[in-house]
């Protein structure tokens, strides 16, 4: 049981942004579509919600064909990036609309709007109008029209994007939880590797217009199949290095040379792009350690992100970036030494960009 | 560039109500500087006491020590930059930038010297004559910023939610700049913002507000280190602190099973009001190993940030959270050995720091 998209293609004003999509999502899932903005993840999630029907290809929910049933007819909910509400209803007729007009009977309304909305800490916002409420309130409001009726599939896109960094934490953590008291499929849009990591089970990369790779959420993080997965789902983005390798060692600039052997693999001679995630770049206070990677690095900027610390670096033309987890600020163009975990290092082709060693990941 | 001064300000914008109160807060000359807080916490309103936009319903605003409440924007010599990039469409970025200094009537050898030396700082060089029009909002900010700081008599600039319409891929260049600018300079600067990566980044003085009171004011790694108020543990840090009420017997005091003695003089000052213990997740100190010492905890759930592990842990009377490493082999259900270090713990009475703790009694 479960949702299927077959051959799945929609243009939109004449642009394409979906494309022979292929995409199965199981019962009990919490998917996240991670990929920039424009990159069509909300026409995915429109199509899948029947607001649009798809140009070509088919659409299954438990098996049976949705594909020209109307939105209206389908068992979906779906919470925006914009908070909307009826700004002339309360908070209590918001969340109850989608029952009023499923026709339920006005004591079962009551309880599923007052349930819903301690789910959600907005019980004593009901009497309120949505112009009284904060943006984080108002999203709440949303998300409980959304969850209200037990929908098949509840559809999000970026719901958490327009709320400032404190309420995002706190809903993402509430969101996991309403999730995982329901039976519906979610499925989550969002440019935000951190929304994925907190929530989802499963993950789905898009790019050009399709499913660049699908899996568990976990596996997906540790072992990219494509330069893409490794720049989307991961934050910072994954750095890349061109590497050429030839006696033995993968060689970034003159005198920048990492030892096959510190990497733990075999590759034939040739040029390769070197993936690797900023937290796997470690400032050196000194010295250098024997399994990794040492070169002089100069600080663009660094900037505190929560509680870690993202580092900004140059050397030689090459820019990347470093993260620390501790609160470490250098001045504008300090030179710092860092090491790269040889170990951590994925290795893709330098043409078709697909992977050719997840070595990292085996540990 | 001048000092600023604001001393017992208070504001109300109807009677009875403060908008912020008992304000005393000194910005040297030359600092970069932040006020941070949520929406509502005041800081707009200080901003435009500072700029002379407000006055005062109590106290002093002070310019290099001259009180200055009844002087005019124009007159305090203090230049704003706002959300949205103000330029001058029809003018290109030559003459937007000469425009402040050709309005006070600077020869124009002057003028010409300026904005070379401030574009090729924001490395505009290259397009001095393109028209502001065609420009992208990361440019228009940049050409708004270039305006800020060109005349040489200025007091200060004050930066309001500078980057909020930059791209996000856009916004660390931007920072950097910005703090060239500074440096380079050496402008007063006060940037205020809900962001505290964007606070945190820019200033090396951080005042952090919430309803309309200046909580505490210091380096980033004095707000993130010795929060001096529960919520600018909170506030700073992600996630943030772990808060527990706790209770004072005789010279102990107690959050669940986690004991302390109060040490010498810190006795006399806790009246037992309203007491706090706080401790961030990133200082809670994790074993897995069964004989060590700290008390038992159960893990309630993991969850990921990519980089790291944030346990949820039940344990000792409490529900808190600490942060470990991406490889640590902690799953949920797990029973773990949970320490709150003695210096990294914080005691809190009536929502100020009365001090770290000094000792730890096992109970």
């Amino acid at each position: 049981m479960g949702i299927e998209l077959r051959n799945v293609s929609k243009f939109n004003e004449g642009v394409q942004y979906v494309e022979d999509l292929d995409l199965s999502v199981e019962d009990g899932t919490f998917l996240a579509v991670v990929a920039p903005t424009w990159t069509g993840k909300t026409t995915l999630l429109r199509v899948i919600a029947g607001i649009q029907p798809p140009d070509k290809g088919k659409i299954f929910v438990d098996g049976e064909d949705v594909t020209g049933v109307h939105v209206r007819n389908r068992k979906v909910a779906m919470v925006y990036q914009q908070f909307i509400n009826y700004p002339s209803f309360t908070v209590y007729e918001n969340i109850a609309s989608p029952l009023r007009v499923a026709g339920y009977s006005s004591k079962e309304i009551d309880k599923r709007v007052h349930d819903t909305a301690e789910q959600l800490k907005i019980s004593e916002l009901l009497k309120r109008y949505p112009q009284e409420l904060s943006g984080g309130q108002q999203q709440r409001v949303a998300i409980a029209r959304a969850l209200v009726k037990e929908a098949r599939i509840v559809l999000l896109d970026e719901p958490l994007g327009n709320l400032d960094y404190k309420l995002r934490e706190d809903l993402r953590i509430e969101l996991k939880n309403l999730a995982a008291e329901r039976e519906a499929i979610f499925i989550y849009a969002t440019p935000e590797p951190i929304d994925a990591l907190a929530m989802a089970s499963h993950v789905a990369i898009m790019h050009d217009r399709q499913i660049l790779q699908y899996g568990e959420m976990q596996d997906v993080y540790l072992r990219p199949t494509h330069m893409k997965s490794g720049e989307y789902f991961s934050d910072p983005p994954m750095n890349f290095f061109n590497g050429h390798v030839s006696d033995g060692y993968a060689a970034i600039s003159d005198d920048f040379k990492i030892p096959l052997s510190a990497m733990e693999v075999d590759l034939p001679e040739g040029n390769y792009m070197l993936g690797i995630r900023p937290h796997h770049i470690e400032v050196l206070e000194n010295g250098s350690t024997e399994d990794t990677v040492n070169l002089n690095a100069v600080v663009e900027l660094s900037e505190i992100v929560g509680s870690d610390t993202t580092l900004h670096l140059s050397h030689r033309g090459l820019e990347f970036i470093a993260l620390s987890r501790s609160l470490e600020l250098f001045a504008l163009d300090e030179t710092i030494r860092v090491s790269l975990n040889p170990r951590q290092i994925h290795v893709f082709d330098a043409q078709n960009q697909q992977i050719i060693s997840n070595a990292a990941a085996a540990r | 560039m001048a000092k600023i001064e604001l001393v017992n300000v208070s504001h109300s914008y109807t009677p009875g109500e403060y908008a912020v109160r008992d304000i005393n807060l000194i910005w040297d000359d030359a600092v970069s500087s932040a006020l941070l807080g949520p929406s509502g916490c005041g800081k707009t309103t200080l901003l435009k006491i500072i700029s002379g936009l407000l006055q005062p319903t109590e106290g002093d605003v002070l310019l290099n020590g001259q009180r200055v409440n009844e002087l005019r924007p124009k007159e305090r010599n203090i230049a704003q930059v706002f959300q949205f990039p103000v330029v001058y469409e029809t003018l290109n970025i030559f003459n937007n930038l000469a425009f402040p200094l050709r309005n006070r009537g600077y020869p124009e050898s002057i003028v010409k010297e300026r904005v070379r030396e401030i574009a090729e700082l924001l490395e505009l060089t290259d397009q001095l004559k393109v028209n502001a029009n065609s420009l992208s909002a990361a440019e228009k900010q940049l050409v708004s910023l270039g305006r800020g700081v060109i005349r040489e008599d200025l007091s200060a600039i004050l930066l309001d939610e500078p980057l909020t319409v930059i791209d996000p891929h856009q916004k660390w260049q931007l920072r950097r700049k910005l703090k060239q600018l500074q440096q380079r300079f050496e402008i007063t600067m006060i940037y205020v913002t809900h962001d505290q990566h964007e606070a945190l980044t820019f200033a090396d003085q951080v005042t952090v507000m919430d309803t309309g009171i200046a909580l505490q004011t210091g380096s980033p790694q004095d707000l993130h280190n010795r929060p001096e108020a529960p919520f600018v543990g909170y506030f700073i840090g992600s996630p943030g602190m772990n808060i527990f009420p706790a209770s004072l017997n005789e010279n102990q005091v107690q959050a669940g099973d986690f004991c302390y003695e109060l040490v010498s003089d810190l006795v006399n000052q806790v009246n037992g009001q309203d007491l706090k213990i706080g401790i961030r997740p990133e200082f809670v100190e994790i074993s897995q190993a069964k004989d060590s010492t700290g008390l038992e905890c159960i893990v309630d759930a993991v969850h990921l940030t990519g980089t790291s592990k944030i346990l949820d842990l039940v344990g000792a009377g409490l529900k808190f959270k600490a942060r470990v490493d991406e490889t640590a082999n902690i799953n949920a259900a797990d029973t773990v050995r949970a320490i709150f270090p003695t210096e990294k713990t914080m005691i809190y009475q009536n929502d100020r720091l009365l001090a770290p703790v000094q000792q730890e009694i096992l109970l």
